[in-house]
């Protein structure tokens, strides 16, 4: 019975995830096309997309097409993996299989997947993409890290139930270690979701999309879904980590005013998207540098009770 | 007389080996030099005198003289004058001293003059072939007047791939095109790239040359040549309409009255305020930033539909007649585009005010693609890039054409020579634009709109023209010739230069930079109208209105 449960609502989690980030895609979109004075496509539209590139035919391109092949189901499948542990709206439904550390491999295993797609590509555009992407990665993991180690430390214990809930406040007060984390997370979020400005592993521009640059039909709706589900995953760790507040809520109530916390991050990520230039690897990586600075120092503090 | 103080200096210092002198203007000086004097000459030129280096141009002129002939033309600004140095090369022995050593920036065009005319240049030292394909068989140069202008020789192979130089040691290449998101047109950089640093590209072109030149000494005529010459190019058009009647109207000394004068300077402009608005969106997009890029097209828009009520089409005005103009620019018009204006102006001075003040555009563009007074003199590079580095230059204000010496606008100039200074030097010539329309608008008195020309243009003279494109000096040179036609016409678009100053403004600076720096001298870009959609089941059509398409972009009726 209990095994039943758990598994329903795992299933639950994936479905509801499945089903709303595209939604989200699309609110991303329509809002950046109005901060545009466009009229943007319809809500819906990247539902349509996803169809249609599902509808096309399975092209076997680049370098390894079945690594190529490989790489997409294996991201899509790691996301999916961490949408099961992840408390959306309600417990996590798989709180007692995993913890932390779990959760820090397999978004780490979800970036892996770019570096094999592009790999699997093996062209001069995709290499490039994939070093960038790398670097971004071990940039920011180690952010990502100490906000989990602080939030772990706060409330002496790994388990995915107690640090996914407001942990970094340390159960009431805010600790200065907690606020700087905040900023630190609220400046480099636009990085863990990969938008403007740091799309920089896809650039269109430059090196258009990178990793993704072989990819077609079916294989690129699956990748492209991955990608929106990683904006859902990322808006819902911060949201579990930082904004806790009103989760105790009554069903459906808590599991509502969820959502709404993660669209008002949705829609920051758009703000912040539509009103910058992409930057450079390196002005990135200094950036980037700053903050792990800052990070440690909060760590530190952390670790003296601040 | 800058024309005569100028001739006098070099008949002082070099004498004998100047043969003949031509001033049919006070702006315009031809001088026939011995072939052996003209390395000499040109160097005294390009770095005593201080001249800008403009175009080396060939000609075939065996039908008239024998000879062929090899023109360096050079621009004193200051005097405002612009002057030719001619050679006469014997037919049996197809060959020139190469100036490109003293005169870098002669480089492309002395290797286009070998691919076409057969000439070769002695003393080049780079002599890969530049405008002719690599399928194309030795010893066949299209320009030559035995060549038909639709021959295709024996042996053609089209689809022979180029020969590339060897990367150097430790370098990837990365190809960037021939086709690439940012390219609209196919171009070919090789980059040579560590890690992510590009250390040396080489440059392959002109893959889609259409010998527009030949078509025009071949089987144009005066009249239907600027209609050709718009096509050159789908954002400066007017700009080479303008430029080639300019040319052909200096060669036989005929002066368009007044009105033409006013309607082609406030075309001219209308020309200038869309491109610059659209490639400051464009720049934009480069580097991510496309919110910007939607404002900018959003802002510009209005200048496309008033130009298309003026001629009848957003782009390619089909302006110019040789002595005048087909538009005439009514007083509601006049109107409209004064309210025009007046709302471009409103709209773009916040967008001017954010992007000047906006940081993160500015982390990536200042120090980037940086083209300073060294390069800009030796590359011989124009326009917002020459003046983004601090040097003062403008056609409309050195050269005047047109009725640019009856208007007052600032020549702006910023001294950053990156790509952030050329940002802000096009931001704000939209404004010296808006200026000069305006004052345009007021004087303009009525007037006829063209010259009524009775008589064949005489043959054998020589005109040249310089106009200030959106991207720097465009110039044209004709020599008249029979049948109602030119006998030689060369077109120097601004790019011509700027490009191959790229590869200096490239070089060790990362390759996330490559695009925004070759995005910085100004890419090209086409525009559609309407567009029409066809049921494929039904065979329906539908053509989709200004009006309809604008409710579906913007979901606002205007």
């Amino acid at each position: 019975m209990e095994t039943l449960t758990v598994i329903l609502r795992a299933l639950a989690n994936v479905v509801v995830v499945l089903l709303l980030a595209p939604l989200f895609e699309g609110v991303l979109r329509r809002v950046t096309a109005r901060i545009q004075s466009r009229q943007g496509p319809p809500l819906l539209q990247p539902y349509y997309d996803l169809l249609k590139l599902l509808g096309k035919e399975d092209i076997e391109s680049g370098e390894s097409p079945w690594m190529q092949r490989f790489a997409v189901h294996l991201a899509l499948a790691s996301v999916l993996t961490v949408v099961c542990l992840l408390p959306l709206g309600a417990p996590s439904p798989l709180n007692a299989a995993g913890d932390m550390i779990l959760l820090i491999y397999l978004l780490t295993l979800a970036g892996i997947c770019t570096l094999l797609a592009g790999l699997a590509a093996g062209s001069t555009y995709s290499l490039i993409g994939i070093s960038r992407e790398m670097i971004t990665m071990m940039a920011l993991e180690p952010l990502f890290a100490i906000t989990l180690v602080i939030g772990a430390l706060n409330v002496n214990s790994l388990r995915l139930d107690q640090v996914l809930d407001g942990s970094v406040y340390a159960g009431g007060g805010f600790p200065l270690s907690g606020l700087i984390m905040l900023a630190v997370m609220l400046l480099s979020f636009q990085a863990f979701v990969q938008r403007v400005p740091f799309d920089i592993a896809e650039a269109e521009t430059e090196i258009m999309e990178g990793p993704l640059i072989e990819y077609s039909g079916p294989k690129l709706a699956l990748f492209k879904y991955a990608q929106m589900i990683k904006l859902v995953i990322y808006s819902s760790l911060f949201v579990a980590l930082f904004i806790p507040w009103g989760s105790a809520l009554v069903f459906p109530f808590g599991w509502l005013w969820f959502w709404v916390k993660v669209l008002g991050l949705v829609l920051l990520v758009t703000v912040v998207a539509a009103t910058h230039a992409r930057y450079r690897i390196d002005q990135a990586l200094n950036y980037y540098g700053g903050l792990l600075g800052v990070a440690f120092v909060a760590l530190i503090l952390a670790g003296f009770g601040y | 007389m800058a024309a005569r103080e100028k001739l006098n200096l070099l008949k002082e210092r070099f004498g004998n080996a100047i043969q003949r002198a031509d001033i049919p203007a006070e702006d315009r000086l031809f001088v026939f030099v011995d072939p052996q004097s003209v390395r000499e000459i040109c160097r005294h030129v390009f770095r005593h005198l201080d001249a800008r280096y403009v175009i080396s141009i060939g000609a075939d002129d065996r039908p008239h003289s024998g000879d062929f002939l090899v023109a360096h033309h050079f621009a004193f600004d200051e005097d405002h004058l612009l002057s030719s140095i001619l050679t006469r090369i014997p037919a049996d022995e197809p060959a020139f001293d190469s100036i490109t050593d003293e005169v870098p920036a002669a480089n492309w065009a002395e290797r286009e003059i070998r691919d076409l005319y057969g000439l070769e240049p002695r003393g080049h030292r780079y002599l890969k072939r530049l405008v002719l394909p690599d399928g194309w068989p030795d010893g066949v140069h299209p320009l030559r007047k035995d060549v038909p202008f639709d021959h295709v020789p024996e042996g053609f192979d089209p689809d022979r791939e180029f020969k590339f130089d060897e990367a150097p040691e430790g370098c990837t290449v990365v190809p960037f095109g021939p086709f690439h998101p940012t390219l609209d047109e196919p171009a070919h950089f090789r980059l040579y790239v560590e890690g992510e640093m590009v250390r040396g590209c080489e440059y392959r072109g002109f893959m889609v040359h259409r010998g527009i030149e030949k078509l025009a000494e071949s089987v144009l005529t005066y009249n239907d040549i600027p209609m050709a010459a718009e096509r050159i190019c789908g954002i400066c058009g007017c700009v080479h309409n303008v430029a080639y009647a300019q040319s052909v109207e200096g060669a036989a000394a005929l002066r368009i009255p007044p009105r033409a004068e006013y309607i082609r300077t406030i075309m001219l402009e209308l020309e200038r305020l869309h491109s610059h608005l659209l490639w400051v969106g464009l720049a934009c997009h480069i580097v991510g930033f496309d919110t910007m890029f939607m404002q900018a097209f959003r802002i510009r828009e209005p200048v496309m539909w008033i130009a298309e009520k003026i001629s009848g089409n957003r782009k390619t005005y089909a302006l110019c007649v040789i002595g005048g103009v087909r538009w005439e620019i009514t007083d509601d018009l006049r109107a409209e585009l004064r309210q025009v204006l007046d709302q471009l102006e409103k709209e773009w001075r916040p967008v001017v005010a954010a992007v000047q003040k906006d940081r993160n555009l500015k982390a990536r563009t200042r120090g980037v693609g940086v083209a300073d007074r060294h390069l800009v003199k030796d590359a011989a590079l124009l326009g917002p890039v020459a003046r983004a580095a601090g040097v003062d230059i403008d056609a409309r204000r050195d050269h005047p054409y047109a009725a640019y010496d009856r208007v007052e606008f600032d020549v702006i100039t910023a001294d950053g020579a990156d790509v952030w200074s050329r940002v802000i030097v096009r931001a704000l010539e939209v404004f010296e634009s808006i200026r000069i329309i305006r004052q345009c608008l007021d004087r303009m008195e009525p007037g006829p709109l063209s010259l009524d020309i009775q008589d064949e243009l005489p043959v054998g003279r020589m005109g040249m023209s310089s106009v200030e494109a959106p991207r720097g000096e465009s110039h044209h040179f004709v020599i008249t010739g029979e049948n109602n036609r030119p006998r030689r016409w060369r077109v120097r678009a601004p790019t011509y230069q700027n490009l191959q100053g790229v590869p200096a403004m490239i070089k060790d600076q990362q390759l996330a930079d490559m695009t925004i720096s070759l995005g910085s001298i100004d890419p090209c870009f086409s525009c559609t109208d309407r567009m029409e959609t066809i049921d494929i089941r039904s065979g329906a059509k539908r053509v989709w209105s200004q009006e309809e398409l604008k409710q579906l972009a913007r979901g606002t009726r205007a």
